[in-house]
């Protein structure tokens, strides 16, 4: 199971996704609501893995993985887009993030793809 | 999952919100180039249509999504060009206001309003949207 940090700008999200990920195991480790705490909580936790979100405050997520992967170049992000956010997403996967999860999220799909993720980074 | 928790949530982030965007509002009426005011409503706009959308929300989200597709452009051409383009994001914030209060109220659904999304699906100041055109 997996240690996991969660950036989001909306606690509503943050509280979705931690639920979800906790249900199968995972462990939250900490919370960011904007991209700057996201990059400090990435150097203060090393999480295995980091839920993104793209819009945000301070600094945006696509900015934020690019502070993390220069922190750890094999860290493993992944981004939460909504729809309409296509061309961010393959900004950010370009930047470095290993795959990405779409909102309104589905408990399943976001797992399946935590998961694919966590193996490939083994 | 329990929804009536996510429901509490969305309303309190949802009320903190609109009234982020109302003081963005009267700033913009100020400074109509503020950049700061563009982004929060931006941004604003954008986390109540993924909240509204997790819960099934279906008006909330499509007028939020609308607010966030107008104020994509007007941060792409850097300014709100006319008032009649602020008036309508009033317009905007007071039917999101309006939604979120059936929510409150009933813990339901509200029901769609096509007068306001038609309002706000018509094109932006000719010159604004040029603008961000060029930008894109």
């Amino acid at each position: 199971m997996a240690r996991i940090l969660v950036a989001d700008d909306a606690s509503f999200m943050r509280q979705m996704i931690r639920e979800i990920v906790e249900a199968e195991g995972h462990e939250v480790v900490a919370e960011a609501s904007d991209g700057v705490e996201a990059i400090d909580m990435f150097r203060a936790h090393h999480p295995e893995l980091v839920t993104m979100d793209i819009v945000m405050p301070r600094r945006s997520g696509i900015d934020a993985v690019k502070g993390i992967l220069e922190l750890d170049a094999g860290a493993s992000v992944v981004m939460c887009s909504a729809l309409g956010q296509e061309t961010l997403v393959t900004e950010a996967l370009q930047a470095g993030a290993k795959d990405f999860i779409v909102k309104p999220f589905k408990p399943d799909s976001v797992i399946k793809t935590i998961q694919k993720v966590l193996e490939k980074a083994e | 999952m329990d929804m009536a928790k996510y429901r509490q949530v969305f309303l309190e982030e949802a009320t903190e919100h609109l009234a982020e965007m109302s003081r963005a509002l009267l700033d913009l009426e100020k400074d109509s180039a503020g950049a700061e005011a563009i982004d929060v409503l931006f941004r604003m706009a954008h986390s109540i249509k993924g909240m509204a959308a997790s819960l099934e929300y279906d008006s909330i989200t499509d007028i939020s999504h609308l607010l966030e597709d107008r104020m994509q452009h007007i941060r792409s051409a850097g300014r709100i060009e006319g008032p009649e383009d602020l008036a309508l994001l009033f317009r905007g914030l007071e039917g999101l206001e309006r939604m979120v209060a059936v929510v409150r109220e009933t813990g339901e659904p509200p029901p769609p309003d096509p007068e306001l999304e038609g309002v706000l699906r018509t094109p932006l100041d000719p010159a604004q949207a040029e603008g961000a055109q060029k930008k894109r």
